[in-house]
């Protein structure tokens, strides 16, 4: 599995979805914090954090006995680069072409 | 958009198919910054870091916490490339760089501290682009286009 197929596998998944938004909210929450805010268990939490981990979405940090999550932008900006940049910039150019093209002939 | 101010604490990491040795002299020496970090040239000795705008101004001047190449570096922050951030209370940047399997590492850029210094904690999400860039260059021998 490459790195993309892991972040979009990760993603794939409301539940993960909703956790990378409430780390966006505020960063560095325990397991603890973030399983009080899903009507999920334990365990299903942490199986979901342990994917966006993988995928590099999540990086976990120690502070004295607590594990803290924190939300890595960063495979998101990658692709962004590599699978949206490259789309909608042929369409907004696309577009600025029409414009001028119709400005041209008026 | 959600309103949220910026945390605190920021983190932001990365896989580079490079050695630790190769990632610690692109962090650390000025001919491989200027390629990837909006064209400062930082230096980073045992003591000091020390960073020069493109237009020769100061970007950055602060202490070394922790100096363990190829691993680890602690670092002061205070953004003085723009005089409205400049007034803020100094935060703090630390690199970890983490060998894996297969000739990769994960480098880790952790921006804490920043509790006195609100409106740095929002520019700084341009940690994204600097170390997507640094990926780049050390993989590609070319940065990202600039932003």
């Amino acid at each position: 599995m490459t790195d993309d197929d892991a972040v979009f596998k990760a993603l794939a998944d409301p539940t993960r979805r909703h956790l990378l938004d409430r780390l966006f909210e505020r960063d560095g929450r325990t397991l603890t914090e973030l399983e009080s805010e899903l009507a999920m268990t334990r365990f299903g939490v942490m199986k979901h954090l342990r994917v966006l981990e993988d995928a590099g979405l999540v990086v976990s940090r120690r502070s004295g006995r607590e594990k803290l999550h924190y939300l890595n932008p960063v495979p998101i900006r990658l692709i962004h680069d590599r699978w949206i940049d490259k789309y909608t910039e042929r369409r907004v150019s696309a577009l600025s072409d029409l414009k001028r093209k119709l400005e041209e002939s008026t | 958009m959600s309103t949220t101010t910026a945390q605190a604490t920021q983190v932001f990491s990365i896989a580079i198919r490079a050695t630790p040795e190769a990632i610690w002299e692109a962090i650390t020496t000025p001919e491989f910054t200027q390629r990837y970090f909006h064209g400062a040239r930082i230096t980073v000795v045992p003591d000091h870091y020390h960073s020069l705008g493109p237009d020769g101004s100061v970007w950055g001047d602060a202490e070394v916490f922790e100096f363990d190449p190829p691993r680890r570096l602690v670092h002061g922050w205070q953004s003085l490339y723009d005089p409205e951030l400049a007034e803020e209370e100094p935060s703090r940047v630390t690199w970890e760089i983490d060998p894996q399997a297969g000739g990769v590492c994960l480098l880790k850029v952790t921006h804490d501290q920043l509790e006195g210094a609100p409106k740095t904690a929002v520019n700084i999400a341009g940690w994204t682009f600097i170390i997507s860039s640094l990926k780049s260059l050390l993989e590609t021998g070319e940065p990202l286009a600039a932003a």
